[in-house]
């Protein structure tokens, strides 16, 4: 009969919520209707024997106590008896329990005496909490007042510490377990980050605090959401699952659950997951806001780094929070400021500290000030890389998007906000596995541990040395915006994307088209270690599409961190070490066959290694100079394909325009001043000694060279690259040294002007001690291509070095056809691939370059 | 029944798996290994350093097919995983006394 009613009631619930989508509402009635029938059968009860009119208290506790009951939840009702009462009053709990097993209510149902309730265990919590929402159902109301003023009452106040601190530690384990961040692809919406159970958190900490529970309108309608999507999920599941996965996130959206304030109707599932996300991180700051408050911190531990900040920098750092200036009495505010606010991150990215509640407001508040007052160009790069590089970037990237900043800064990343990509391996929304993927490259910086396997060991020097890392994280940003557009491949629609934030920020070719290629082959190492890794034409293949050393090193560390970025357990030791090999085998080839692979016919390139993606690329440089093909095929024919591809369209045209003033100055330079390393490129008509020559005016000039190319077509003209940075920071302090640096460079290429007078007149400064020694090593190869000696060194990377090499060559009458230098921390890896008199080097060629080159290094390096 | 180990180059675990699926075959557990048989290993040089590459990555595949499928799996295997160089990989066979699927206690091929 009883058993009848209840399902009866359930059934009206259920269709009560379909109707009206309210979930607290249904919730509720279902607590009222089990508190309804508790009393009904505890009337029974009491009826038959009095004695239990007195000394006895039904009380729920938990979410029943809370008055929220879901479809499948469980009861949790507490008896509490005196001790008196309490033989009198076990056998009618029994017949109650049985009465109500036979209803079809589960409970869980637990005795205890007042005084047994009044101070917290750590080792039973969920007690201790559960009894924080302690609520009076029926039987003796003294009994139950004594519990609650007495014994609750001095648990709280007595324990308030400790249920504080289990709280803390409680929540922190649950966000682990979830990886720290909210944005799964299949949330847990009760226990996940911004889940239902953060929401109690928020509520029991106010209760500690002795302030109750206040709730703004934005969380009371985020815990209204979520009490939407749990009962609906429950009905769904008919069992108490909370998992929103992607058939529940289907039906939720074409029921429009949770919208009910607004329009209730079908929504596309990703709008309608973003709306959840938005709701999850309303719970998620408000928790760290409450945890605040109460002297706890919530989010994943991590060490403080000092740093010192200015008094006029516009905010200030104080036991771990950044809080802006106070509006100044001019008016003037911070938080509208661009420059002040993006340095406020980039003190979070270096520090680790956060935002405090009211520099937050503050800084959502100005978007559309800070949009009016932003400037794009170099500046703005600078700032970004000052974030990006920084330890800390994942934390202060995610709070720039939690406040808009991000997508201010780049609209392109408002494509993938909090979205839900299906597919069987990804966790994580776009957005935060963009940033997983950012924690994983700064992770890979930290020490290793002595036992860490050798290609750990690799990565972490690989990615200590890159030369302008800021490139690599900038790609990281960028590399799935394309995920929020449709198209034929994400990768494609990512690169158009960055093309206009690289234009926007004003980036140089050389920077530009290193993120553009690391963006459009991100998946190609993932592709290749599909392959065979040890098999020639997958790793040539592989080497063919990324170039050059400094681009593999960041790809291979982009795919480390993308494949780990997945999901937790996805990148194995098994796929990081068969990364590592294919890494290795791939920059073995680089340097080979280079100087066979021609652009050879005009329009195409050489046989065997011709690709579409080659000729399309010869067709894009083409088609920007309408009217100067047949001139253009004629500069470009010869070159190595190396050329052509690791160049955009605009710098070969600039390459080939540079050739049409040889009659005013037939040495023209092209210099690129940048940030960090900076850019000399020479075009010129063949002749003994060049590559020496600039290398000499640069060593001469106390330049540090990093990586160097040489390349020349089959009508000798040709193109040399230096990229160096400024040891003496000369051109960074005097802006009018630059113009005398490159007049003075032409000069002393073209002999008007004496290098040894130079360096002679140059103060030799002392040499830094070298981190890691390295151990000379001259190889010779002929086998790399047909009518060139492939010669590599391998060196400590020293100024002069790449003088001492070319001077070398030259004074043995060998002529550089191609050169590829490179450097990796302290070691130079130079490779030039030599002729002497139009042939391979011989034997004793070789043997007398070799003695040559190794006093010659050993003289520079004295 | 019996047990199929198969030991493959990695390259070919999606062309193994189509190939076990085309011949009946729905159950495989697949391992991530390192190894050398006769392949032994080879040398690598990294910016003037040597890394020895003496294990080389496998796929470690297990199945286990009633009596009258073992054949046609591991024609299957051979088929998909061949190359005709070293290193293409090995298969093992042995015998199973009992297969029991957990969730209901069947015993036997059923259980495969």
């Amino acid at each position: 009969m009883l058993r009848a009613e209840y399902e009866r009631r359930l059934t009206e619930i259920r269709r009560g919520f379909e109707q009206s989508g309210d979930g607290l509402k249904a919730a509720a009635a279902r607590a009222a209707l089990v508190d309804s029938l508790i009393l009904r059968t505890w009337a029974v009860e009491a009826e038959a024997d009095p004695k239990l009119r007195s000394g006895f208290a039904l009380c729920a506790v938990g979410g029943y106590g809370r008055g929220l009951l879901f479809p499948y939840s469980d009861i949790d009702l507490l008896c509490c008896v005196e001790a008196s009462a309490a033989a009198n009053a076990k056998p009618s709990i029994r017949r109650l329990s049985q009465s109500l097993w036979d209803c079809g209510i589960q409970l869980a149902l637990s005795i205890r005496r007042p005084e047994e309730c009044d101070h917290f265990q750590p080792g039973n919590a969920e007690f201790g909490l559960s009894l924080m929402d302690v609520r009076y159902i029926g039987g003796d109301q003294k009994i139950f007042d004594r519990l609650r003023e007495k014994s609750v009452g001095k648990m709280m106040q007595r324990d308030g510490k400790a249920i504080a601190a289990e709280l803390e530690k409680l929540t922190r384990d649950r966000h682990a377990k979830y990886g720290d961040t909210l944005f799964h692809l299949e949330p847990n919406i009760k226990d996940c980050p911004g889940g239902l159970r953060d929401a109690h958190v928020c509520q029991w900490l106010g209760s500690l605090r002795g302030e109750g529970t206040v709730e703004s309108p934005e969380f009371h309608e985020a815990l209204a959401f979520l009490a939407a999507v749990r009962c609906f999920l429950h009905y769904r599941h008919e069992r108490d699952d909370n998992i929103l996965d992607w058939q529940a996130q289907d039906a939720a959206a074409e029921l429009g659950i949770g919208l009910s304030g607004r329009v209730r109707a079908s929504v596309d599932p990703a709008y309608w997951m973003r709306v959840y996300f938005r709701y999850a991180r309303i719970i998620e700051r408000r928790l760290i806001r409450e945890a605040e408050d109460s002297g706890l911190r919530i989010e994943a531990e991590t060490p403080l780094r000092r740093i010192k900040v200015s008094r006029d920098a516009g905010f200030e750092i104080k036991s771990g929070r950044i809080e802006l200036a106070p509006l100044a009495p001019s008016g003037i505010d911070a938080a509208h400021e661009p420059d002040i606010v993006l340095a406020v991150f980039a003190a979070m990215a270096r520090t680790g500290a956060t935002l405090s509640p009211a520099t937050e407001e503050r800084i959502a508040d100005a978007i559309p000030l800070l949009s009016a007052n932003l400037e794009e160009g170099p500046g703005l790069w600078l700032q970004l890389d000052a974030i990006l590089t920084a330890e800390r970037a994942g934390a202060a990237l995610r709070s720039m998007h939690a406040l808009g900043v991000l997508e201010l800064l780049l609209p392109e990343f408002h494509g993938i906000d909090a979205l839900v990509i299906r597919d069987a391996y990804h966790r994580y929304t776009v957005d935060e596995h963009t940033f997983v993927l950012i924690d994983t490259l700064h992770g890979l910086e930290g020490d290793p541990g002595p036992d860490a396997p050798e290609w750990r060991v690799k990565f972490r020097t690989m990615i200590r040395e890159l030369q302008n890392p800021g490139l690599l994280y900038l790609a990281a940003v960028l590399h799935d915006t394309g995920k929020g557009r449709s198209g034929a491949s994400h990768a494609v629609e990512s690169a158009r994307l960055a093309r206009s934030v690289l234009a926007r920020l004003e980036m140089d070719a050389y920077d530009s088209s290193m993120v553009m290629r690391l963006i459009e082959n991100h998946l190609e190492m993932s592709a290749a270690l599909r392959r065979d890794i040890f098999d020639a034409d997958t790793v040539r293949a592989f080497a063919g599409k990324v170039q050059t050393h400094e681009a593999l090193r960041m790809l291979t560390l982009f795919t480390y961190a993308d494949i780990a970025a997945v999901h937790p357990d996805a990148l194995t030791p098994w796929k990081a070490e068969n990364l590592w090999r294919l890494c290795m085998a791939a920059n073995n080839q680089l340097d080979r066959n280079v100087d066979d692979e021609r652009v050879h016919t005009l329009g195409s390139l050489d046989g065997t290694a011709a690709s579409k993606a080659r000729d399309e690329k010869i067709a894009r440089v083409l088609a920007l100079a309408p009217g100067e093909e047949t001139a253009l095929e004629n500069f470009l024919n010869g070159f190595p394909a190396r050329y052509v591809k690791t160049r955009s369209a605009d710098v070969i045209l600039q390459h080939f325009a540079m050739t049409r003033l040889f009659e005013q100055e037939p040495f023209q330079i092209a210099f690129q001043y940048g940030n960090a390393v900076h850019e000399i490129t020479l075009v010129t008509q063949d002749r003994p000694r060049l590559f020496a020559g600039v290398a000499s005016a640069l060593a001469a000039w106390g330049m540090n060279i990093v990586t160097a190319d040489a390349f020349a077509n089959s009508t000798g003209v040709v193109v040399d690259t230096f990229r160096f940075t400024d040891s003496f920071r000369t051109l960074e302090l005097n802006a009018t040294e630059r113009e005398r640096f490159v007049a003075s460079v032409r000069d002393l290429i073209a002999g008007r002007a004496s290098v040894e007078k130079l360096l002679s007149g140059r103060r030799r400064g002392r040499r830094r001690v070298p981190r890691l020694k390295v151990e000379t090593r001259i190889e010779f190869d002929n086998t790399a291509a047909a009518h060139s000696t492939l010669l590599q060194v391998v060196a400590q990377d020293v100024s002069g070095l790449l003088r001492a090499i070319s001077m070398t060559l030259s004074s043995l009458g060998h002529n550089v056809e191609v050169a590829l230098v490179d450097t990796e921390g302290e070691t130079a890896i130079d490779v030039f691939y030599l002729t002497n008199g139009g042939l391979q080097l011989n034997s004793e060629q070789e043997r007398v370059l070799r003695e040559a080159l190794t006093a010659a290094i050993s003289e520079n390096a004295s | 029944m019996q047990k199929i180990e198969a030991v493959i180059q990695p390259s070919k675990l999606d062309a193994v798996k189509d190939a076990l699926v085309e011949a009946g075959v729905s159950g495989i557990t697949i391992f991530e290994a390192r190894g050398h048989g006769r392949q032994k290993g080879h040398t690598e040089f990294y910016r003037g350093r040597e890394y020895a590459v003496d294990l080389l990555p496998k796929i470690k595949l297990e199945l286990v097919v009633s009596d009258d499928a073992v054949e046609k799996a591991i024609q299957a295997i051979i088929t998909a995983a061949r190359t005709g160089r070293i290193g293409d990989g090995k298969i093992f066979v042995s015998k199973i006394d009992e297969a029991i699927r957990i969730r209901n206690d069947e015993r036997g091929e059923i259980a495969l």
